[in-house]
């Protein structure tokens, strides 16, 4: 049996039906099932992206029906980029949260589960071939999301995933309105056949189903006015989960929104309006995050801020502006990742997570503030962190669109950047330590977590040619989709 | 002559009162205070989308999509049966947010004492 | 102020959905003849009897064609009662609160005995037939599980096994992806059912691996369902649950 894209749900969902009875016998079970599935999906995304450059793109039918009938698989460079991206994220949290502090074993078989099927489920809407699976796996993770928002009873967590539910449920609801006025035009559900079916849209229609995708997977993409949600819920789940929800959740937000953009209709139709909403995203976030007391709101602010840029960068719609976009969401997995998890123990005990609290914790804690001082300089464009790279690009990127009002707003929002982050490492560094607050040493599988991320995030600074190869191809694969829906339509089963 | 024919009286009664229910579900969700009614309004919204599936998916004077000893040869007749297996989907997906809006308005009310939103101070935005 | 900016919204929004219903005109055919399978939908209407010998076309979508769909949402069930679980938890200092304190009336007792286990039974009925009659996984464990409220309802007393509860629900799930790993270790797709042997068309035994995929189905929603329930109704706060009224 050759590995095929459909292990990366098969396998976890063998698992999570599994865990139940397993745990039963053994409480560990809970712990190390999660795990063996996240390497089995760094296996996974090895092996295929292997198969990818060496055949192209693998179309993988379920059911033994051929694409428009039954549902697909499709595993490209752009899908494989951010199958891999999540799988990696997924895995490093797991091994972070190895030895997170759990009260009971009941919650903690919960915490695994949810966090196992958040991933899982990330990973189907990128590799599925059909927009009501697509639906359906967004749904597998917000479930899942609300759960581990409100996973600690101690603090808002109910309040923040409250709001998050009805965001979301507005967001399920447009995205099913949507995709139901699609199939009663088109007669099929297939992305690769919408694309060649949607010109047969009358033109009005088209319009308001894209304006229904554009808001319920901007509010899964934390696109402005709907992302009201994102702080409360970043900063109420636990921090694992909210390097998660930045590194995984979000880019499976944006995949859907660029998916439906590019493959099923033309990005040009939109393009103006992702690009004004993307900049007010950005604009707004940013000076919502200058004025955050609590870390991890901050943190959360920028995310959104971050997501903006990405969304501009899809807005101008080249294939430049695509690799860029690729680029800054490899960078903003990778570098939130590592700001949550350090802030994860920085304030482990803390109660209200306030910046003021992180008063002189680098005597305490020389390691971890070196680890959030250096992802604070990667995220903000420093030159010898990979962060830089990215946005050089978008701004290359933006200069061939002759969109130079853009550039110099985004610039100025960098400036906002630099001020808040700055702020946080000059509290860090430059305080005298809070002897009052007891702390907690983080292990050495949160040590190893962080110590890769940082790895990664100067290898990809100093030599950036790591990935780009791999994403100029993704971003090739998206702006042709010729290959894409070639593949999907002309396949034969066995 | 009556101008309008039976299409058209059902189409306003069915396309009507699916857009209805979602409005008034949207409508309960945005103004009541209550979170209970809130969840009410979730479910109701949710109701009339899953109308407006089954609406769109019928056929002038069709049947069932079920191949049953009588019906073997009327497959010309039958329904869209996509959008009946959607809306399944659709079903159980609201059923399931439901149950965990649900949970969270219990933990919600043990918490405040209260399960009215302007009283949950960090639920105003 | 409020409540006319909400009303506005509401009939922008009306607006819209009803120009896009404009486009949709009610009980037209959209999906083309059957035969010339021009839509999914005419492939399905032409195709399913001859392919998977299953009677209801929804239930060979659902459990075949679109099979994928099928067991994503069973895992959104099983997430449901998961995270359930997750944020209705008690720790064990917080004892376990009885449920209601009024008890039932004699009617209702005697009722729900009755009817308990028709209830049962019409929900096995349901999802056994799903592949010949309207029905199926879904509904049959949505029948069984109004059997289990009744009775939760009717007897404060009345105990459901948790454990139970979890084994019938992995259980059922992992039979459902099993079945679905064979295709693929058979040398097939996930999830296929060219495998099993298809029977005659309108018989009980027919569809191959569909109706046993949408008894487990069954098995699986109606161990969650019961469960949700389960779980909201022992989470009452000590005072009565009026209260939430308000």
């Amino acid at each position: 049996m050759s590995i095929t894209p459909v292990h990366y749900i098969a396998v976890p969902l063998a698992a999570a039906f599994l865990i139940p009875i397993l745990s039963k016998f053994h409480k560990e079970t809970a712990r190390i099932i999660p795990g063996l599935v996240f390497s089995y999906f760094l296996v996974i995304s090895f092996v295929l992206m292997r198969q990818v450059s060496n055949t192209g793109i693998i179309s993988e039918t379920i059911a033994g029906w051929r694409a428009p009938w039954g549902i697909n698989l499709v595993f490209g460079y752009f899908s494989g980029f951010f199958a891999t991206l999540m799988s990696v994220i997924g895995f490093l949290t797991w091994l972070y949260s190895y030895r997170f502090k759990l009260v009971d074993s009941k919650p903690a078989m919960s915490y695994y589960i949810l966090l196992m099927m958040l991933v899982t489920g990330s990973i189907g809407i990128v590799i599925t071939g059909d927009i009501f699976n697509m639906f359906v796996f967004l749904e597998i993770v917000a479930i899942s999301a609300f759960s581990l928002t409100s996973f600690y009873p101690g603090r808002d967590g109910a309040e923040a995933a409250f709001k998050y539910l009805l965001i979301a449920s507005f967001s399920s609801f447009l995205i099913l309105l949507a995709v139901l006025l699609l199939y009663t035009q088109t007669g099929t559900l297939n992305i690769a056949e919408l694309s060649t079916k949607v010109h047969l849209i009358p033109q009005s229609l088209k319009l308001t189903i894209l304006v229904m995708f554009v808001v319920g997977l901007g509010i899964e993409s934390e696109l402005f006015p709907l992302n009201g949600w994102a702080p409360d819920a970043y900063s109420q789940a636990p921090a694992p989960v909210g390097a998660v929800f930045a590194g995984v959740v979000v880019k499976g937000g944006i995949y859907a929104t660029m998916r439906v953009m590019f493959t099923m209709f033309d990005i040009n139709e939109m393009g103006q309006i992702l690009l004004i909403l993307g900049l007010i995203t950005t604009i707004i976030a940013e000076v919502a995050a200058i004025k955050q007391t609590q870390v991890k709101r901050m943190l959360a602010y920028s995310s959104i801020g971050q997501m903006g840029v990405v969304m501009m960068a899809i807005g101008i719609g080249t294939e430049d502006a695509v690799f860029a976009a690729l680029f800054m969401m490899f960078n903003h997995a990778i570098i939130k990742g590592l700001l949550f998890f350090s802030t994860g123990f920085l304030l482990h005990n803390s109660l209200t997570k306030t910046i003021a609290e992180m008063k002189g914790v680098a005597k305490k804690f020389p390691v971890l503030s070196f680890m959030f001082a250096l992802g604070s300089f990667a995220i903000v464009g420093l030159p010898p962190f990979s962060g830089f790279w990215s946005k050089l690009y978008f701004l290359m990127a933006a200069a061939d669109a002759k969109l130079f009002s853009m550039i110099a707003l985004v610039l100025a929002v960098s400036i906002v950047e630099i001020v808040y982050y700055f702020r946080v490492v000059g509290v860090m560094y430059y305080h005298q330590p809070d002897e009052s607050l007891p702390t907690k040493q983080p292990g050495l599988n949160a040590y190893f977590v962080m110590g890769f991320l940082a790895a990664l995030i100067i290898g990809v600074g100093v030599y950036p040619d790591l990935i780009t190869n791999f994403l100029h191809a993704a971003a090739y694969e998206l702006t042709h989709k010729t290959e894409y829906v070639q593949t999907v339509l002309t396949q034969f089963v066995r | 002559m009556c101008s309008f024919d039976y299409q058209t009286i059902m189409s306003i009664s069915i396309y009507g009162s699916s857009v209805v229910l979602m409005l008034l579900g949207l409508y309960a969700v945005l103004v009541k205070k209550n979170l209970i009614k809130i969840v009410i309004g979730l479910s109701i919204v949710d109701s009339g989308l899953h109308l407006l599936f089954v609406a769109v998916g019928y056929l002038h004077n069709g049947t069932a999509p079920i191949f049953s000893p009588e019906a073997v040869d009327k497959v010309n007749q039958m329904v869209d049966p996509v959008p009946q297996a959607l809306v399944l989907t659709a079903i159980v997906i609201g059923f399931a947010t439901t149950a965990v809006a649900l949970s969270l308005v219990i933990r919600l009310y043990k918490h405040h004492k209260t399960a009215r939103i302007d009283q949950i101070k960090s639920l105003k935005w | 102020m409020k409540r006319f900016l909400v009303i506005f919204l509401m009939l922008a929004l009306g607006f819209y959905l009803i120009q896009a219903l404009h486009f949709v005109p009610f009980g037209a055919n959209r999906m083309g003849a059957p035969a010339d399978k021009k839509t999914v939908a005419a492939f399905y209407l032409n195709e399913t009897v001859p392919q998977t010998a299953v009677a209801n076309v929804v239930t060979a979508i659902v459990v075949n064609y679109r099979g994928f769909d099928t067991l994503g949402e069973v895992t959104v069930l099983f997430l449901a009662t998961t995270g359930l679980a997750s944020i209705l938890y008690k720790r064990r200092d917080e004892e376990e609160t009885e449920r209601v304190s009024k008890p039932s009336s004699t009617i209702l007792q005697t009722g729900a005995k009755v009817l308990f286990p028709l209830v049962v039974i019409l929900g096995v009925y349901v999802f056994v037939h799903g592949h010949l009659t309207p029905g199926g996984g879904f509904q049959g464990g949505a029948i069984i599980a109004t059997g289990f409220l009744l009775m939760l309802i009717a007897y404060q007393k009345y105990h459901l096994s948790h454990s139970m509860l979890t084994w019938v629900e992995s259980l059922a799930g992992i039979l459902f992806v099993s079945i679905g790993l064979w295709g693929l270790i058979t040398g097939g797709t996930f999830l296929e059912n060219s495998w099993f042997p298809k029977g005659t068309l309108n018989s009980l035994i027919s569809g191959g691996a569909i109706p046993i995929i949408y008894i487990a189905v069954g098995f699986k929603v109606a161990a969650e369902l019961t469960g949700v329930l389960d779980i909201l109704l022992s989470t009452k706060d000590d005072k009565s649950a009026s209260n939430i009224q308000q």
